[in-house]
């Protein structure tokens, strides 16, 4: 049985509060230190690759802004597999549109499906195009982080905080990138 | 009387493109393909360093994130007349192709087989007849009886549990299905095959990339690897010897299974042979540039007018004069605001949303025009183009497709039966052929090159002070996409993508001509209209992909209200 974890974020940067996903994966980058076992990961928006990406994992841990009606923006909700394969798949106009739903289901089809499934959702205000987020969004980040970092613990998944901090490499809201992306 | 259909995903999670069509005696007689959202991310490169701008565009999409990032290096070295050295120039065609591969069989096996391949039938195959079947059509070693029936058991293990789940939007027993339980039951197995080799495909992508989704390796001028035979951090035999390894897996299953399931797909539904054909208007750019100056190309471009392969016009380079002066944006029929249709160096990008108004505005995809006319892009471009001009490549694989199909179902298509629904499928798995053999040539050519010492990866761009323009092109899997830049002062002044679903899913014009998608589906029979399987075939077989946008999780499944905020 596979040890493998992925922690991966999920949106598209140059959407406002979409942004969030990628947003923790880089905070998380510079402020800790993982096992090999464990890949974080950046996904951007990854449609039908994530299928192959989650397929076989021991757990995965999911960050993306979410949409809700009745709960503030900021607000961190948190999803397990049942929650998500309860979402009815869409009619696959193109390739964007078979989302985290489709990708698990066909993953358990595949019987690959991960055991552990988290998504910690922050739920958005704004996705206008821009590189910049809410305040809301942008402060429930940490929040985000401590959801990702109980769900490791209950996983006996071990992580050390780094001693001296990276500057975290999120590039896209620099005015200039000058150091590339590593 | 005639009734409308729409077909819009975005009621759900993610979807961007929405097709409406009027369906009069079981026959479509008007269609709109619009995108329901905003790409107005363009406007955020305005005053950045032209050299970063590729990080910012390869989050346009992330399905096509690579193409984009290439394409964007390539308008700054158009802009700067800057050469890319050998290695560099190898180096982003096996990402290119590795790329191509990976999109072209997630198209065919994960976004449209199941528009041919009814699920519901393959309990009923008998997976011995299936395996023999598939031996007399391939010498591939996965199509054992076991492995079929492995497929076949997953199959019966979602039917048994009562909810369909991944399968659960099918148009299963749809009149309009026609494989046997047998054909139905390969074409399944193989589609779970396909999720192992488009992983292998973009493994290369990575490799070479040092990420997926988002490759880091690029920079304008060439690439970032550092190349040395003997160190296992730079890019090395060991590497090189892996990422050969796994393009040989991933041209044997473009060869052996899925160039085959497209001919048998085609062989047992020749009439779609008649039916999708819409603008025969082409266009390409040629691509996977052989030199350092980008003078000569393995894949061939030009244009096509009004299906006349006789009378095509080849392109000399992927940014050849015709090209530059010839492309425009109309916004007569998009939910942007101006009045001209205008060049991509003069463009602009500022919203007007009025709400969808099929008389008026009702789409936010512009509509390109090359000389004034739609174009048609994608593989079906690039193959009847490479024809035409007498391509030796192209002709090998379009002639192996003819022959395999006529084996097959008896009907021997012929070049100008591709112009269809069918022809878009057919030449996707042609230019997957082409590009399996054309990765390893451009392996062996990279190999080559740095067996004779040549380690140079990257030319040093210099900005000029004055005004430059340039454009960079991609013939990406959906077809041509062009990145227009302007630079002044070192910054970029104005960009512009024009990308391969604006020019297929574009609106009408103020001529009133149709777009590709809309123009293929007039005319298309629908057995049932409240079951569009039809619309779907046709749209599906371009391979759009609208977003370069967004995507959220929307647990509720309730409508996310993006077209709201604009």
């Amino acid at each position: 049985m596979s040890n493998k974890v992925l922690i991966g974020g999920i949106g598209n940067v140059l959407l406002g509060d979409d942004a969030v996903g990628p947003y923790v994966i880089r905070l998380l980058e510079s402020e800790y230190i993982f096992p090999d076992n464990v890949e974080v990961v950046d996904l951007g928006t990854p449609a039908l690759d994530l299928t192959h990406r989650m397929a076989g994992l021991h757990a995965v841990i999911l960050v993306d802004c979410v949409a809700s009606v009745d709960r503030s923006s900021g607000t961190v909700l948190l999803y397990r597999k049942d929650d998500i394969l309860r979402v009815p798949p869409a009619q696959r106009l193109d390739p964007h549109a078979p989302a985290l739903s489709e990708c698990l289901m066909s993953a358990e089809m595949l019987g690959a499906g991960p055991e552990h499934v988290l998504l910690v959702g922050v739920v958005g205000e704004s996705l206008e195009p821009g590189c910049r987020m809410t305040t809301a969004v942008e402060t429930a980040a940490e929040r985000a982080i401590q959801a990702i970092l109980a769900e490791l613990a209950r996983l006996d998944v071990p992580y050390e905080t780094r001693r001296s901090t990276l500057p975290p490499a999120i590039w896209w809201t620099a005015d200039a990138v000058g150091v590339r992306e590593s | 009387m005639a009734k409308r259909i729409t077909i819009d995903p975005i009621t759900r999670i993610e979807g961007h493109l929405r097709i409406d069509v009027e369906v009069d005696n079981n026959s479509v007689s008007n269609a709109w393909a619009s995108c329901t959202m905003w790409r107005g991310i363009e406007k955020i490169l305005r005053g950045r360093d032209p050299r970063d701008a590729w990080m910012f565009t390869q989050r346009f999409c992330g399905v096509c994130t690579t193409v984009h990032a290439m394409a964007s290096v390539r308008s700054v070295e158009d802009a700067l007349n800057l050469e890319i050295p050998l290695n560099a120039q190898y180096i982003r065609n096996l990402i290119l192709i590795a790329h191509a591969l990976h999109d072209h069989i997630v198209h065919f096996y994960q976004l449209s087989a199941l528009d041919w391949v009814d699920v519901l039938q393959i309990p009923k195959a008998d997976p011995a007849a299936a395996s023999k079947l598939a031996e007399s059509l391939s010498p591939w070693t996965r199509n054992s009886r076991n492995e079929l029936k492995a497929a076949q058991d997953r199959v019966k293990a979602v039917a048994a549990s009562g909810q369909l789940g991944i399968f659960a939007n099918g148009y299963w027993g749809h009149p309009a299905m026609r494989l046997s339980p047998e054909v139905n039951l390969l074409a399944f197995s193989h589609y779970i095959q396909a999720l192992e080799y488009q992983r292998k495909a973009l493994q290369v992508v990575g490799i070479l990339g040092s990420k997926t989704p988002h490759i880091q390796n690029l920079t304008v001028g060439g690439v970032a690897n550092a190349i040395d035979l003997d160190s296992p951090a730079a890019l090395g035999m060991d590497k090189l010897e892996m990422i050969s390894g796994l393009l040989a897996e991933v041209a044997q299953f473009v060869q052996q299974v899925y160039f085959v399931d497209v001919c048998a797909v085609a062989a047992m539904y020749p009439d779609w042979f008649k039916i999708g054909s819409g603008v025969r208007n082409y266009l390409a750019v040629p691509d996977l540039p052989l030199d350092s100056k980008g003078s000569g190309y393995d894949l061939p471009g030009g244009y096509i007018r009004n299906g006349e392969l006789g009378a095509v016009k080849g392109f000399q380079t992927a940014a050849d004069e015709v090209l530059r002066k010839s492309v425009t944006e109309d916004v007569m029929h998009a939910y942007y605001q101006g009045e001209k249709a205008l060049h991509p160096w003069q463009g602009e990008t500022e919203p007007a949303f009025t709400g969808w108004d099929g008389d008026q505005k009702y789409s936010w995809v512009k509509a390109p025009r090359f000389n004034n006319e739609p174009m048609q892009v994608g593989p079906l471009a690039q193959v009847l183009i490479g024809y035409a001009q007498g391509h030796a490549l192209t002709r090998k694989y379009t002639d192996q497709a003819i022959d395999k199909i006529a084996a097959i179902g008896g009907v021997r298509p012929t070049p100008a039966m591709l112009h269809s629904t069918l022809g878009r499928h057919a030449a996707r798995a042609i230019r997957a052929c082409m590009l399996a053999e054309l990765a390893q040539k451009h392996w062996q050519l990279l190999v080559n090159n740095i067996a004779k010492g040549d380690y140079t990866v990257h030319n040093q761009p210099v900005l000029p002070s004055h005004e430059v323009e340039g454009v960079g092109t991609h013939e990406a899997p959906r077809g041509t996409l062009s990145h227009w830049i302007v630079i002044k002062d070192e910054k970029i002044k104005n960009y512009q993508a024009v990308v391969p679903s604006t020019w297929n899913a574009s609106p009408r014009d103020r001529a009133g001509a149709h777009g590709p998608y809309e123009a293929s589906l007039l005319h298309t029979p629908l057995a049932r209209p409240e079951e569009p399987l039809e619309v779907l075939r046709t749209v599906h077989s371009f391979d759009p992909c609208m977003a370069c946008a967004c995507h959220a999780f929307d647990p509720s499944g309730r409508k996310i209200t993006v077209a709201k905020i604009l």
